[in-house]
Formats: C-alpha cells, sequence, structure tokens
C-alpha cells in the first residue's frame, strides 16, 4: 500500500528549548499521497514551519519517523540529506533567497549543476523552466534587477529545476501583493497538475489555503484539523 | 577533482565583491613584494659579501704537522691536492719575519715567499697590485712587493731599494717592484718575495709553511678540506677558520625572514577578516545553498576555493612587482663616492627562481590554512537558522 503513498509521518515530535522545554511538534501523524496540493496552516507558533523543515530534512525530529518512499529521511547521514533534498526536494520560503551574485538564469541552474549536470545541459533545462514561469526574458536579469513577484517566479523555476517529487513553499506568497500571490497561486496550481508533483505550502492565507485540495490545521504542535477541501 | 559548480560561485563571489577582494588581494601582494625584494637583496648583500670576504682569502688552508715548523715534499703534496676535481688553485708558499728599514724609519714585517702564478690562482694578487708588476718578483732578484699601507709608513716608492733584516741570514738590500691594496690590515705588515728569495733569506731550502687552496665552489670547501686532511696534513676550511662570516650571514638572513614573514601573516589575517565577515554577510545564501543540497564539505570547498584564489593571486602579482623592482633598481648605476660603501655602485639584487616559488608557495598555504576557520565556520552553520537569519 505505501506505494503510491509518498510521504508517511508518524509521531512525529520536536522539543526545543534548554530549560523551559517547547513542544512544537507533539506525535503528528500524518500520510501525504503522490501528487497532493496541501496546505498546512494555523497561528504563529503552531508549529507549521517546524514540520515542513522535519519534511524538507533541514531539522531533525526529537522522536518520530518520516518515511518518503518507504525510506526513513530522520536516520540518513549528512551526506544522504543533501542528497535527497537536492534531487527529491524544491524549497520555496517566503523570501526568494535567490543567490545575490547569479542572475535569473544561473539561479535555476545551480541545483541541476549541484546534482552534476553539465552547464549546457543545465542552461537548456532552466531556460525551459523559466520559459514556464513567463520570465525567459528577465534571464539575464539578477535578483536586484526584479520585482518580489518576479524573483518568486525564479524561485519557483529554482525550486523545480531538478524535477523534484515534493515541493515544499513555507509562506511562498506571504511577502507579495494580492495579485501577485494570485499569479504564483495559479502558477503553483498549474505546475502541480502538470508533473504531477506533491506541493505542500505553509501559509497564513486562508484564501490561498481554500483553494487547496486538503488543509491541515495545526495548533500548539498537534494537528486539529485534516480535511479536503470541496 | 573540485566540482565545477563550487568553483563557479567561488569565483562569481571574488567578482562580486570587487573591491573587497583586490584590496585583499593587494594586501598580500604588498606584503610578498616587499619579501621578495627584501629577500633578492639580502642574497645580493651576502653574494657581495662573500666576494669581499671569502673570496679574498684562502677556501682552505694546510699547516705543517703539529709537531713540525715546515712541511715537507710540499710538491707532491700540492700535485695531490691539485688532482681534487674541485681544486682550481693551490699556492705553497714560506712565511717568516724580517724587518725593513727605509731612511730612518724601520718596521717589523711578515715576509710571504710566493710562486706568483700559483699564488695568483689563489687569492688573485695581480687585481690588487695598484703600482708596479707582480712579473717582476721573479724576474727581478730581491725584490718585493709591499703593503700601501707599509709603504706609506716607510715613505717608500716603487724602484726604491729597501734594507731587510733577517733572523737567520745577513741583511740585504731589497728593491720595490710593487705595492698591493688587499683592503685589509695585512697591507701594514705584509711584503711579497719570491718562494725562492724567502726560502734563501730564513734559510729552509726546499720547505714551505704553508699551503693554500681555492675551490671552484666556498660552499664545498668543508668536504674537500676533510678528504686533503686524509693526506696526513692539518687542514681547515675557510668555515672553520672563519666561523662568524657564516653566523652573519644566517643571523641577517633568519631575522629578514621572521621580519617580512610576520608582516605576510598581517596580511593574511586581514584576508581571513575579509572572509569571516564575507560568510556573515552570506549566511542565508549558505543556508539555501545547504537547501539546494549542497553539502558541508562543498561550502567548506567553496570559501577555501576563495582564501585560496586570493592566496594564489595576491603572490603572484607580488612576487612579478617585486621582481621587475629589482630588476629595474639593479640595473641603476649611482655615484656614492668610492669609500662610502666599499665601491658598491649598484643596488646587488640577486632574483632566484627558488625563492620566488618558495615564496609563491609559503603564502598560498598560509593563506589556504588562514581560510580553514571561515570556510569551516560556513559548514558548521544550521540550515534552518541560515536561512531565517535577518
Amino acid at each position: 500500500m505505501s506505494d503510491k503513498k509518498k510521504i508517511e509521518i508518524r509521531d512525529l515530535t520536536k522539543i526545543y528549548g534548554d530549560g523551559v522545554e517547547v513542544r512544537a511538534l507533539d506525535g503528528v501523524d500524518l500520510d501525504i499521497e503522490k501528487g497532493e496540493f496541501l496546505a498546512i496552516i494555523g497561528p504563529s507558533g503552531s508549529g507549521k514551519s517546524t514540520l515542513l523543515n522535519m519534511i524538507g530534512i533541514l531539522d531533525t525530529p526529537t522522536s518520530g519517523t518520516i518515511l518518503l518512499d518507504g525510506i526513513d529521511i530522520t536516520t540518513a547521514s549528512q551526506r544522504q540529506r543533501s542528497k535527497i533534498r537536492n534531487q527529491k526536494l524544491g524549497f520555496i520560503f517566503q523570501y526568494h533567497h535567490l543567490l545575490p551574485d547569479f542572475n535569473a538564469i544561473e539561479n535555476v541552474m545551480m541545483p541541476l549543476l549541484i546534482n552534476g549536470i553539465k552547464k549546457s545541459k543545465a542552461k537548456k533545462i532552466a531556460c525551459e523552466m523559466l520559459e514556464e514561469v513567463g520570465l525567459y526574458d528577465r534571464a539575464n536579469h539578477r535578483p536586484n534587477q526584479l520585482s518580489g513577484g518576479q524573483n518568486q517566479r525564479v524561485a519557483i523555476a529554482r525550486a523545480l529545476a531538478n524535477n523534484p517529487d515534493i515541493v515544499i513553499g513555507d509562506e511562498p506568497t506571504g511577502n507579495l501583493d494580492s495579485k501577485s500571490s494570485d499569479i504564483i497561486y495559479d502558477l503553483l496550481r498549474k505546475l502541480n497538475k502538470e508533473h504531477d508533483q506533491t506541493f505542500i505550502l505553509v501559509t497564513h492565507d486562508e484564501r490561498m489555503a481554500e483553494k487547496t485540495d486538503r488543509i491541515i490545521r495545526l495548533v500548539d504542535g498537534k494537528i486539529v484539523e485534516n480535511s479536503k477541501v470541496e | 577533482m573540485i566540482p565545477v559548480y563550487e568553483l563557479f560561485i567561488a569565483i562569481r563571489h571574488l567578482t562580486s565583491r570587487r573591491r573587497q577582494t583586490i584590496l585583499s588581494i593587494l594586501g598580500i601582494g604588498l606584503a610578498v613584494m616587499i619579501l621578495m625584494i627584501s629577500q633578492a637583496s639580502m642574497v645580493g648583500f651576502s653574494q657581495e659579501m662573500y666576494k669581499k670576504t671569502v673570496d679574498k682569502m684562502p677556501h682552505i688552508t694546510i699547516e705543517p704537522k703539529p709537531d713540525d715548523d715546515h712541511i715537507y715534499l710540499y710538491r707532491s703534496l700540492a700535485e695531490d691536492i691539485r688532482s681534487i676535481d674541485e681544486v682550481i688553485g693551490v699556492s705553497c708558499f714560506l712565511l717568516g719575519q724580517a724587518t725593513f728599514e727605509y731612511e730612518d724609519t724601520s718596521k717589523n714585517i711578515i715576509m710571504q715567499g710566493i710562486l706568483i702564478e700559483d699564488h695568483d690562482s689563489v687569492l688573485h694578487i695581480n687585481d690588487d697590485i695598484t703600482k708596479g708588476n707582480l712579473r717582476d718578483l721573479e724576474a727581478i732578484r730581491n725584490s718585493v712587493i709591499i703593503g700601501d699601507s707599509l709603504a706609506e709608513k716607510l715613505d717608500v716608492k716603487v724602484n726604491d731599494m729597501i734594507d731587510a733584516s733577517f733572523p737567520e741570514a745577513n741583511p740585504t738590500a731589497l728593491k720595490v717592484v710593487g705595492i698591493v691594496d688587499t683592503g685589509t690590515p695585512l697591507d701594514e705588515t705584509l711584503a711579497y718575495t719570491s718562494l725562492s728569495t724567502a726560502q734563501d733569506f730564513f734559510d729552509e731550502s726546499n720547505v714551505v709553511n704553508s699551503i693554500i687552496v681555492r675551490v671552484e665552489d666556498p660552499d664545498t670547501a668543508q668536504p674537500i678540506s676533510d678528504k686533503i686532511d686524509t693526506f696526513g696534513y692539518p687542514s681547515s676550511s675557510w668555515m672553520e677558520t672563519n666561523p662568524e662570516i657564516l653566523q652573519t650571514l644566517m643571523i641577517e638572513g633568519m631575522s629578514n625572514i621572521i621580519v617580512l614573514g610576520m608582516i605576510i601573516v598581517i596580511a593574511s589575517f586581514s584576508m581571513v577578516s575579509t572572509m569571516i565577515m564575507v560568510v556573515m554577510e552570506k549566511t542565508r545564501e549558505i543556508g539555501m545553498l545547504m537547501a539546494m543540497g549542497v553539502t558541508r564539505k562543498s561550502i567548506l570547498a567553496i570559501f577555501l576555493l576563495e582564501s585560496g584564489i586570493m592566496g594564489l593571486i595576491g603572490p603572484i602579482i607580488g612576487v612579478s612587482v617585486g621582481i621587475l623592482v629589482c630588476l629595474y633598481f639593479g640595473s641603476i648605476t649611482f655615484d656614492m663616492g668610492e669609500e662610502a660603501y666599499g665601491g658598491v655602485s649598484t643596488f646587488p639584487f640577486i632574483v632566484r627562481i627558488q625563492d620566488a616559488a618558495s615564496i609563491v608557495f609559503f603564502t598560498f598555504l598560509l593563506n589556504l590554512v588562514a581560510g580553514i576557520y571561515p570556510a569551516r565556520r560556513a559548514s558548521t552553520f544550521d540550515p534552518v537558522e541560515a536561512i531565517s537569519n535577518e
């Protein structure tokens, strides 16, 4: 049964703090199917970003397991984690976090180069990705020459460059006006449909969450709502 | 092999903050340039000192056996010494005391009976003859060549006759056929005569009391001297007779390297502090690179490459400019007056390729080692904290 299921989270707990104990995640169980487009919502400090960082293997849990394609990523070595992050995961953050010294196309090429793909091939793929997010004509612009929305679209192209199984977005529209937010949302949705990739988005924006397939609501590190959007 | 993207990122970082990079490179380059010039002048002055001292002294001196006053059968001993490959001159001579008298002045002197060609092959005395002719020593019977200070004190000139008295022979009149200026205190007491004349006056036929040797490369004098020892006569190299020369050169060289090494360490430190700043500025970028799957090892490589590239370009520029400065100033002749610096009229720069290479290599290595700290710091960032760093 686990061949269709991409992510299985079991009893995931994360405790921070020396002295004063903070339970950021408290026994979270969650299954995410391949190709799902889901939103994690909840108030500040509810553990949304912590959960996302765990799935993105940027952070390690205090206890519990996360199975990705049946493999427990919480016990992977540093090297394996880097490899999984590069090949299976794509990240989009609230701030685009593009490399400021590189232009748009070089930023999109970066995950491909890290993956050991030749420069000429990486450039070709990066061109296609920029085309897909509608910024091909801005390929040679550096982040400081692009608007916030444009930078975020470059960041999306970068997150998808290696054709990852899972795309993780931590408030991807949190820093944008509502018009730009809609463009980004529509783009993510379109890519999700075209590429059959799993999209997990953390958001404050209830309006955006309503447009996803499923909403996970976290409060105090616990899942309090797990409902399909009609 | 270094994967492409680490180098790609490192080079882009360096070219993006061009001003900082150029300043760091210039800092190292300047220090290296000073070291290169100083090293070249150090080597040059050492050579000059060699020329002025070691070149003018016998490289090896052979004395009579401990209980003897003389070296017997010196001709065959000299032949044996000549047969050693590196030996380029051997001179056997007889030293003795005498008193010279001219008009009312008399002086005790040391008379040296020499074979002129042999002696010239060891000490190049012909170059020091300021008046008269060395050949006349053997052409004219009972002739002498005396030191210039001695000539001044006795107030004699070439072709004057001076009265000489010896412990073992009757006083004789000697003709001055030349004046010699060795530039040493010996000029006050020295008098050359032919070996046969000396042997007559000192009543020591067919013996000498000293043999001196010149070798091709003064640095090899010690092993050759050790070899001559095995012929049965005590032999000592210039290193044994004048150990202070080597000590002086070594102390000068060491203090030079210590002081200038410090300058390079300081330049490297300024590079490190730049790198620490860069790593701090790029914290979020480093976090994002980690999220994209860059390993800690590769993060380390990126920042080490940055230090390494600066640490290589800096010294190459520094050494190149240093060599140009040496070549330029080395070609200028300046007039400081004959006596001021012992007749030195150019900066005696000597650029050795091995000095240039080792300066570049060690500066590069130092910068690489210094770059480890900021690079390691970058590689140990926690990706979550780094990305959310404000």
